[in-house]
């Protein structure tokens, strides 16, 4: 089992990480509960001598083209991951057109870097790019093309509900249950499959037929969209919210959190939160403690821990 | 370039065919499907009850008229994905549809069930579902591996891009885009939510809840930041408001409102799309009667020749609403401002 750690630039490549250490990656005072709980979690389950070897950083994200990071920001991850003999991963999001001529130079890099490099694809086309053009990059299937629901608002109340049980085994799944899929996978050379932590449990069988899974924490995605409302801050009220509209970095500034305390079913007093053009919601110490059973077991054989939510963008002053 | 109307009923065809749908889709959820999996897992991205028909024998008789009117009807397998024993289920569905009823294209989102049907030697054809996020050229190159006849392209795919991935991938497959109804605040692929009635949409469920910004870096946010933002939130709230049909309202003389590329049509039939797609197979026969009126009415004058500006000016008065139209927020796609203030 490994443990990554999701970083935002390459002064956070570390080999070990202290839970107490935390703080330092600034993910504000509404999540930094969810973060500490986590890093303790990993520390409990994980750790050795209060350490927590990192044996992976993960950099990128899945969610908004316009948080592709510069070319040079990828070659200072690059070059540090190196010097420190940690393997990397590259998180690329869904694109348009002009996203995946943004990638095309990243990938360039990447392949051109002293050790393989993984890429998580979370669009077709990417993945089509990374066969035709880029096949020495290591494609990785993200969070993204795993459709699993995991919305918040219903789908915890799944878990304790024995009277559906064939939905409840649906919900815990999706097409990697299908040996005809994994295989499809596996031609492309895909042998790891990224996921997030359900609401209502997530089933790992689909890693007896040879794939490996990774799951990230504390935070996993409900919905995300080419629409997004910070966006929106500069522009004149017509014109807001246009799909992939070009954008100052606003998402940079603030984070929103909502409060859903009028649910139907009993599952009260909900936070989740709005950061860019992403919703996501917190794992629960329940949560939590059952993936890293589950990762103890040998069903799941990385944890991404990320320390704040996974939209940061920083502009190029290395 | 085809006007694609949803149906959800015998009884709707003649209307929607007389008053100009020339290609119809549909879903059907036998029993058997709501028995196994309750109301929670919906085979075709619509609640089990209302969207879409409930027997394999009512949809033969659709079909049947339809193809006696030269109608094609497609039929929706577009759930984001379908477990091993799902697959299985959803694969014999489909191959007595094809045998028994002569369904003319599946809607397919699931690359899983894309690929099984692209080696199921069917008569049916496979059009690439908007829920699969075929949102680039490659993306639509990679898919068509599978041999799909058509892509429904996303609605949040911009008019320039549209016009973009026709040219790229001009010849090779057919490009299906949204013209009517049902907004989508979110990339309808990368939703991992559900509309189950319990809960409702998650994107209008937002605009109930209670909210507090919380500034990055450990900054207290000003009152004038904080003004600023909350004022956003509310254009935003506005924003849903229009995308789930101005609250599900209609003009006075009826007409539903919602989402609405009408201005676009011009464009469209000079790009090369070959399908103007109404959304909404749950809606009332009166909102299905309506939206294919309207759309028929502009393709009527567009393939005519009428020139882009008449098609626009004839868009918004058929809207009957232009406070609305003016709002920026009704629109699928945004026309080019300079063309218009050319008027």
């Amino acid at each position: 089992m490994e443990i990554a750690l999701h970083i935002q630039s390459h002064r956070d490549v570390a080999a070990v990480l202290r839970p107490e250490d935390v703080g330092r990656f600034g993910s504000g005072a509404k999540l930094r509960p969810t973060v500490e709980l986590t890093a303790s979690l990993l520390s409990e389950f994980f750790a050795e001598a209060n350490l927590i070897k990192i044996d992976r950083v993960v950099y990128g994200n899945e969610f908004c083209e316009h948080l592709i990071p510069p070319l040079e920001q990828l070659e200072a991850v690059i070059e540090r991951a190196a010097a420190e003999r940690i393997p990397l991963t590259l998180v690329t999001p869904y694109v348009s057109d002009s996203g995946i001529a943004k990638l095309r130079p990243l990938l360039e890099s990447a392949t051109r870097a002293p050790s393989d490099i993984e890429v998580v694809f979370n669009d077709w086309g990417v993945l089509g790019l990374l066969k035709r053009d880029f096949p020495r990059l290591i494609p990785v299937q993200g969070r993204l093309m795993n459709k699993s629901l995991r919305d918040p608002r219903i789908m915890g109340a799944y878990r304790n509900d024995s009277g559906h049980e064939a939905t409840l085994v649906t919900l815990r799944r999706s097409n990697l249950d299908s040996a005809s899929y994994t295989n499809f996978l596996a031609k492309l050379g895909v042998r790891r499959v990224e996921l997030d932590n359900l609401p209502q449990g997530v089933d790992c069988g689909f890693t007896s037929q040879g794939l490996h899974a990774s799951a990230y924490v504390p935070f996993g995605f409900i919905s995300t969209s080419r629409i997004c409302m910070a966006a929106g801050l500069h522009y004149a009220k017509p014109e807001k919210f246009q799909p992939g509209a070009p954008c100052h970095h606003e998402c940079q500034s603030h984070l929103l959190e909502y409060t859903y305390d009028n649910s139907p079913l009993g599952n009260r007093d909900q936070k989740f939160y709005l950061k860019g053009n992403t919703y996501f919601y917190t794992h629960s110490e329940q949560m939590l403690r059952t993936l890293f059973q589950q990762a103890r077991a040998g069903s799941i054989q990385r944890l991404i821990f990320q320390p704040y939510l996974p939209m940061k963008w920083e502009r190029t002053e290395l | 370039m085809k006007i694609l109307a949803p149906i959800s009923s015998r009884d709707e065809l003649e209307m929607l065919i007389e008053n100009g749908a020339e290609e119809l889709y549909c879903g059907v959820v036998p029993s058997e499907w709501l028995a196994r999996y309750s109301g929670a897992v919906w085979l075709n991205r619509r609640s089990p009850k209302g969207g879409s028909l409930e027997t394999v024998a009512g949809l033969k008789l659709l079909v049947e008229e339809a193809h006696q009117r030269g109608i094609p009807v497609f039929v929706t397998l577009n759930a984001p994905y379908y477990t091993e024993e799902q697959l299985a289920w959803v694969l014999d569905l489909a191959k007595r549809l094809d045998g028994e009823i002569g369904i003319d294209a599946f809607i397919v989102a699931d690359i899983n069930l894309l690929m099984r049907l692209s080696t199921a030697e069917l008569n049916a054809a496979t059009h690439v579902s908007s829920v699969a996020a075929a949102l680039n050229s490659e993306a639509i190159r990679f898919l068509l591996e599978f041999g799909p006849s058509r892509v429904i392209l996303p609605r949040s795919v911009t008019l320039p891009e549209i016009e973009k991935i026709a040219h790229s991938v001009a010849g090779q497959v057919e490009l299906e885009a949204f013209m009517l109804n049902d907004g989508c605040a979110f990339e309808e692929g990368f939703c991992a939510t559900t509309h189950h009635h319990s809960v409702g949409a998650f994107c209008t469920n937002l605009s109930e809840m209670r909210t507090e910004f919380e500034a990055s870096g450990g900054r207290t946010l000003s009152l004038r930041q904080n003004r600023r933002f909350g004022r956003n939130l509310r254009d935003y709230r506005e924003w849903v408001w229009y995308i789930n049909g101005n609250g599900c309202g209609a003009t006075p003389s009826g007409l539903p409102y919602g989402p609405c590329g009408l201005c676009a049509i011009h464009d469209f039939l000079r790009i090369g799309i070959a399908s103007l797609k109404i959304v909404g197979r749950e809606a009332s026969p009166f909102k299905k009667l309506a939206s294919v009126k309207m759309v028929s009415d502009i393709v009527r004058r567009v393939r005519s020749g009428a020139p882009k500006l008449v098609a626009i000016e004839r868009a918004r008065s058929l809207r009957g609403a232009p406070e609305h139209c003016d709002a920026g927020y009704m629109c699928y796609y945004k026309i080019d401002g300079g063309e218009l203030h050319e008027k």
